[in-house]
């Protein structure tokens, strides 16, 4: 298996133009036929960031500061992982004609989703960074390189998740249908809307595997990852008026960095192989 | 030859370049085979409702093919629909992985199965052809190189930048035929493409693939048109029903490929297939003297005796006679009622005899006949038996082909001599017999 999956990897390598082809057909045609192009990707998470704020700060109160500033930093995160899945997990079935008459790693066309939606992260990174640094100061220009290896790390993570979504959706076409569901459950257990500390500071004494929960669930690694370097940290102070403080971008533990590419290369790995051991049969299947 | 699983790709990660000492193609012991399910599997429900009962059979597309191609050869891949011999270029394309046994290729491989497969409508012309030149795995550089020759030979330089949505279905596929062609292959693999695309398209896909056979590539050709075959190819593989019944030379192997499709089913009429107003109870051929026609020489009085039998009160019918080889091409046609002849009236359960005389100016060969009944006017058909009779014609001198057109030799100027032995018993030269009766 380890040959197998080292000569694969040599053969990915070969097929990088078309990835890029690939990739560049996904972007080039969900804007073609729109005036305003890519600032539609912008419209979910500013709409979404809007509401939540306004949920969230003057209705419900989860007491962090900057509430929008700290929601779209793990919106946007989290964004990545579910749209590159929502593509891929149709990747395979859509190109029936494609798989059925021409032979190429099958492996590109989940990835072309992971690559498309990489590409949408880091623009609307770039088009958000000038608010991020006046909410919460240069700090966020300086610590660019941990944002860039929570990005790193997430998109081995998230390609690992996509392969297996993709592979297992040909033989099991009700995951499709789980899929929202799936989704569903898992935002609300990965801290986006919540700060982990938050969680750990006021989770029941009968709840706490909840907090266990959410502390494994590897989607909490890389948002937090990620929003240590756009936002910076949250802690708990042990205080019941305030519960909460924050620190502005900073460099992450070893811990949280060793946690992270652990996953990603557990996900990746997996879900590779999960998706080769599949996809000898995908021409017969879809 | 090991049993380890098959390391195909090798020649595809050594790149375009070929190893000259190894054979271009080996195929050893391959079996592949198909589940079919009596109603798919393809959720959870139907998962847990097979863990009760299975609801599938086995067939084996391909059982047990070995061969070896050489650097240069060129090998036509022929035999029935549903023999395997899509499977077979799929395998070779790597499309379907071997359940059994092992599939080597060395060099590039490229397949003409897939013309424009890949092209997106809303990406322009230009875009598509990256996209599908790296669909065909070559790489940026490749196609940057072969762009302009791609977009010439394809004829679409005013049209580079419009969505291919909006080209015809003929410039389309001029346009996948381009790229398909540009990926320069050290395998070629070819499906049945001659049958698509218009006549200029085809002389030109013929004239490309001659191009590449005569540059010494190796050519694998899957194709119903047995002379496209025979022109195209040194070597035929005969499959049938996923076996290799024959592999040797091209000649020998479309005539045994002809005369299986001629002998394959006895002649038999089946009686109540599609039969509606009348139906066709039997079908007899008979030579002159009467006996059931199944050998004769060229140019036989043959005579197609049709009874029918009225399923209701029908006015008046045309009972249709058609001739064709025994790889399908149709030879001759007719219906009754173009001769100015109808049957007819009948009352239900009323049966009728339509004998038909013709001469069959054929040469040696395998011939079917097929007979219908319509309407006066031959729009309806009421009754169909498409395999009714069969017949062979024996060679015989006189002459070589398909028709026998019953020519004879003069000598108008200067001397002639009899060849042969002058005393052999005189052949039944054909206008002998017809004049004779």
């Amino acid at each position: 298996m380890h040959l197998a999956v080292s000569g694969k990897l040599v053969e990915l390598w070969r097929s990088r133009e078309l990835l890029d082809q690939l990739v560049r057909k996904e972007l080039k045609v969900r804007y073609r036929n729109s005036a305003l192009g890519f600032l539609w990707s912008m419209l979910t998470p500013v709409l979404m960031t809007a509401v939540f704020s306004v949920v969230f700060t003057q209705i419900v109160r989860i007491p962090v500061d900057n509430f929008p500033a700290f929601f779209i930093a793990g919106f946007l995160v989290w964004q990545f992982l579910q749209n590159s899945c929502q593509g891929a997990i149709d990747s395979i079935v859509g190109n029936a004609e494609l798989i059925k008459k021409v032979y190429f790693p099958r492996e590109v066309l989940p990835l072309s989703h992971v690559f498309a939606q990489l590409t949408h992260l880091l623009l609307a990174l770039l088009v958000l960074s000038p608010y991020l640094v006046a909410m919460r100061g240069f700090g966020v220009l300086r610590h660019v390189p941990t944002t860039l290896l929570a990005i790193a790390l997430l998109t081995l993570f998230v390609s690992g998740v996509a392969m297996w979504f993709a592979g297992v959706n040909v033989t099991f076409r009700d995951l499709k249908e789980l899929f929202v569901v799936i989704f569903q459950v898992w935002f609300y257990a990965t801290p986006v809307i919540y700060p982990l500390a938050l969680v750990t500071a006021q989770m029941g004494e009968g709840f706490a595997w909840i907090a266990r929960v959410i502390a494994i669930n590897p989607a909490t690694v890389f948002v937090e990852l990620a929003r240590l370097g756009l936002y910076g940290s949250v802690s708990a102070t042990g205080d019941a008026i305030s519960p909460l403080t924050d620190g502005p971008p900073a460099w992450p533990g070893l811990t949280a960095v060793a946690l992270a590419a652990g996953w990603a290369l557990v996900s990746f790995v997996a879900g590779y192989v999960v998706f080769l051991r599949r996809s000898r049969t995908f021409a017969k299947e879809v | 030859m090991s049993f380890a699983s098959p390391r195909r790709s090798v020649g595809r990660l050594a790149g375009p370049t070929v190893d000259p000492r190894k054979p271009a193609i080996v195929m050893d012991r391959v079996t592949e085979t198909f589940r079919l399910f009596h109603q798919r599997p393809s959720g959870l429900k139907e998962r847990l409702y097979r863990l009760r009962r299975t609801s599938y059979t086995d067939f084996n597309a391909l059982e047990d093919i070995s061969f070896t191609v050489e650097h240069g050869e060129s090998v036509a891949v022929i035999g029935p629909n549903g023999s395997g011999k899509s499977t077979l270029l799929k395998l070779l394309a790597r499309i379907l992985p071997p359940d059994e046994g092992t599939v080597l290729t060395n060099g590039r491989v490229a397949s003409l199965l897939e013309l424009g497969a890949g092209f997106h409508g809303d990406l322009t012309g230009r875009e598509n052809i990256r996209l599908n030149g790296a669909i065909l795995g070559l790489s940026g550089a490749e196609i940057a190189e072969r762009f302009d020759e791609i977009v010439a030979f394809a004829g679409v330089e005013h049209l580079l930048d419009t969505a291919v949505r909006t080209y015809s279905s003929g410039l389309e596929v001029r346009l996948g035929f381009a790229v398909a062609v540009m990926v320069e292959p050290d395998i070629l693999l070819v499906d049945e493409v001659l049958a698509v695309g218009d006549a200029e398209f085809q002389a030109r896909s013929l004239e490309r693939m001659r191009a590449f056979r005569d540059a010494g590539k190796t050519f694998v050709l899957v194709s119903h048109d047995l002379d496209a075959v025979r022109d195209m190819c040194d070597r035929a593989i005969v499959l049938d029903r996923g076996r290799v019944v024959f592999d040797g030379p091209v000649a020998e192997g479309v005539e045994l490929y002809r005369q299986r499709a001629a002998s394959h089913s006895a002649p038999r009429v089946d009686r109540r297939r599609g039969a509606t107003q009348v139906a066709i109870d039997d079908v007899e051929l008979v030579c002159a003297d009467g006996e059931a026609a199944t050998e004769v020489l060229p140019s036989a009085n043959l005579t197609a005796r049709i009874r029918l039998r009225a399923l209701t009160a029908v006015d008046v019918c045309s009972v249709g006679l058609v001739i064709s080889r025994g790889d399908g091409a149709h030879l001759y046609e007719l219906h009754t009622t173009w001769q100015g002849v109808g049957v007819g009236p009948l009352e239900p359960g009323q049966e009728a005899t339509v004998e038909i005389r013709f001469t069959a100016h054929l040469l040696a060969g395998h011939y079917a006949l097929a007979c219908s009944v319509t309407d006066a006017s031959g729009r309806e058909t009421w009754a169909v038996v498409a395999d009714a009779a069969r017949f062979g014609v024996r060679p015989a001198p006189g002459g070589a082909g398909l028709v026998d057109l019953s020519a004879s030799a003069v000598v108008t100027e200067g001397p002639a001599r009899r060849t042969g032995d002058g005393k052999a018993i005189p052949l039944p030269r054909p206008q002998h017999r017809q004049a004779g009766g």
